[in-house]
């Protein structure tokens, strides 16, 4: 019994260190966007906005975010037919070459990020696209289309293949099929994916630093150059923007799908 | 047309007449007899779109056999293994290289220590607020970019930082932490967390409790559980967290940048500074090919012995039907 007692004790302990961890960057961010001063001091001499009014008068970050939210856009539309029609293929067919397939799908996590964002610099760049913030849309989903692909995969488990036989049989051609029973029958997958694609996008940072230049410079990109050169409380209160985001996703991925999807089981 | 849905008439519902008519355009586009080659329709735009991926690796390929000419500063006309022999025989490489392997040995161990308990309690906890709280804990920084948390970190590790400021309080001196290996390591663990954990928790949940409760019945310590139970029995999870995890390190760039102060670079930086800052395209694409075939090698052995399920799309289904 003690044996128990001991193992709850560490695991317990384990789990409230985890929490504090994942969660102090965080919170010291959303700390340190209140300061007064021109500098980061702990504990905090005193509460002002002033920052925040900074920001809005801040032409460059509010163009950068806008572009990021373009970039998430453009990602989360190009992935949505790419990654759901992918998924169903994969999963529902038994295809020929499935296993060169997968291992060519998964491409964009087996190459490092830094080699891709130079191979689509190059390859943008030969098929004249650099110089927009289009572009840097596409590469985010090139390179994060596995995680969709994922998610609704995830979700054909629960898609019983005799509802589509079903629906064969009383007469629904297949366009007709797939936008009733199918396509209903992996929506929380859809949706799941969409939402970490697009999170996923207005995040990236070190393709969009190779694709980017003074004109499309994207928020994180721009994060990242202030951060280089000093560290300043406005960038805190930019940031905050970033945890308003996260919030929003994940309280829509809880309502629309519930965040528990994410403890299922692969053996459904 | 092909429709054979019943009820043609002026009742039908708007949506069923778009979708006819999305089923005549079917029709025409896709006849029937194309039907087989569907799933290949349906795969397409995946495929062209890493397609972009794939196409971008051949001028990389090609750029790392041509070493720079020193006199023109243009990349050689003939193939030569001169970038890799740079590679091979100059030690900064081998210094970064060893630096970067060595935080995905860390941070795969601290990662998966850390990761392991947090999935257990999600999964197994009967408080569903504690569930909800570890699953929003778990999302917040995971949607929050690395540039974001890594500047959280510059400011907690910074000098007049949070940790400093703590440590003044309690009248110890002041720690150094901000751009050291150890700041590095630390961001790098925070940042892979919500991955591991992830990756760990479907695979719990495949693990009936009632197994876990027999062995405890039976007399097994809690150790003795989870070193015989629940490790075998979650492997698959485990071994795919560990890759992840191992392989997202191995290639990280914007930790060390950041959080390294310019003296702790990854091969990621290597690769970006030699295009960038010295202009050697050639040495850089050898780079960054190397580091793809270390990665890919990696991910390979690891799945030669555990099974490509491990990181496949359909492993349920595989095993299920």
């Amino acid at each position: 019994m003690t044996g128990s007692r001991k193992a709850a004790w560490i695991i317990g302990a384990i789990v409230a260190f985890d929490l504090l961890f994942l969660a102090l960057p965080t919170l010291v961010v959303l700390v340190a966007s209140f300061t007064p001063g021109t500098i980061i001091t702990f504990p905090p001499p005193g509460f002002s906005l002033r920052w925040y009014g900074n920001l809005l008068q801040a032409r460059d970050f509010a163009d950068a975010l806008w572009r990021s939210l373009q970039v998430g856009l453009v990602c989360t539309a190009l992935s949505l037919p790419a990654g759901t029609l992918a998924a169903l293929a994969l999963a529902r067919f038994r295809l020929r070459f499935a296993t060169g397939l997968q291992i060519y799908l998964l491409l964009p996590f087996t190459i490092p990020l830094v080699v891709s964002g130079v191979g689509l610099m190059l390859v943008f760049g030969r098929l004249g696209w650099l110089g927009a913030v289009w572009p840097v849309g596409v590469a985010a989903c090139v390179i994060n289309l596995p995680f969709m692909i994922w998610a609704v995969a995830a979700s054909v488990n629960h898609l019983d293949p005799d509802l589509e036989n079903a629906a064969a049989n009383c007469g629904a051609p297949p366009v007709h099929s797939f936008f009733t029973v199918t396509l209903p029958a992996v929506a929380p997958g859809i949706l799941t994916g969409a939402l970490i694609m697009f999170i996923l996008a207005i995040n990236e940072f070190l393709v969009s630093l190779m694709l980017t230049d003074a004109r499309t410079v994207t928020l994180p990109v721009l994060v990242y150059n202030a951060i280089r050169s000093i560290i300043t409380p406005d960038l805190a209160a930019v940031s905050v923007v970033y945890v308003i985001l996260a919030v929003a996703a994940i309280w829509l991925l809880d309502r629309l799908v519930g965040l528990d999807i994410f403890l299922k089981s692969k053996q459904g | 047309m092909a429709s054979t849905i019943h009820d043609k008439g002026a009742g039908r519902p708007v949506g069923l007449r778009l979708l006819d008519l999305l089923e005549a355009a079917r029709e025409l586009l896709w006849p029937a007899r194309m039907a087989p080659l569907t799933p290949w329709l349906f795969l397409l735009p995946a495929v062209l779109l890493t397609g972009l991926l794939a196409a971008g690796l051949i001028p990389l390929l090609d750029a790392s056999l041509r070493p720079l000419d020193r006199a023109t500063f243009r990349l050689a006309e003939d193939y030569a293994l001169g970038n890799y022999a740079t590679l091979a025989t100059r030690p900064v490489y081998g210094v970064i290289a060893l630096r970067t392997l060595m935080a995905g040995l860390i941070v795969t161990a601290a990662t998966l220590a850390l990761a392991f308990p947090y999935a257990w309690m999600m999964v197994r906890t009967q408080h569903a607020w504690l569930r909800k709280l570890l699953l929003v804990s778990l999302f917040l920084p995971f949607f929050i970019g690395q540039v974001v948390r890594a500047y959280g970190w510059l400011i907690i590790l910074g000098k007049q930082g949070l940790l400093n400021a703590l440590l003044d309080g309690l009248g110890l001196p002041p720690s150094s932490l901000a751009f050291t290996y150890t700041a590095v390591l630390i961001g790098l663990v925070q940042y892979m967390l919500p991955f591991a954990v992830l990756m760990l928790a479907p695979a719990l949940t495949a693990v009936p409790v009632e197994v876990e409760l027999a062995s405890a019945s039976l007399g097994a310590r809690p150790f003795a559980t989870f070193r015989h139970i629940l490790l075998p029995m979650a492997r698959p999870g485990i071994v795919a967290a560990g890759i992840v995890v191992f392989t997202l390190t191995l290639t990280d760039f914007a930790m060390p940048e950041i959080m390294g102060g310019g003296g702790n670079d990854f091969i990621a930086s290597a690769v970006y500074d030699a295009f960038f800052q010295l202009g050697d395209a050639g040495l850089g694409a050898a780079l960054g090919i190397g580091l793809t075939l270390v990665g890919s090698a990696v991910v390979g052995v690891i799945l030669a012995f555990f099974g490509l399920g491990t990181l496949g799309y359909v492993e349920g289904r595989e095993e299920r039907s």
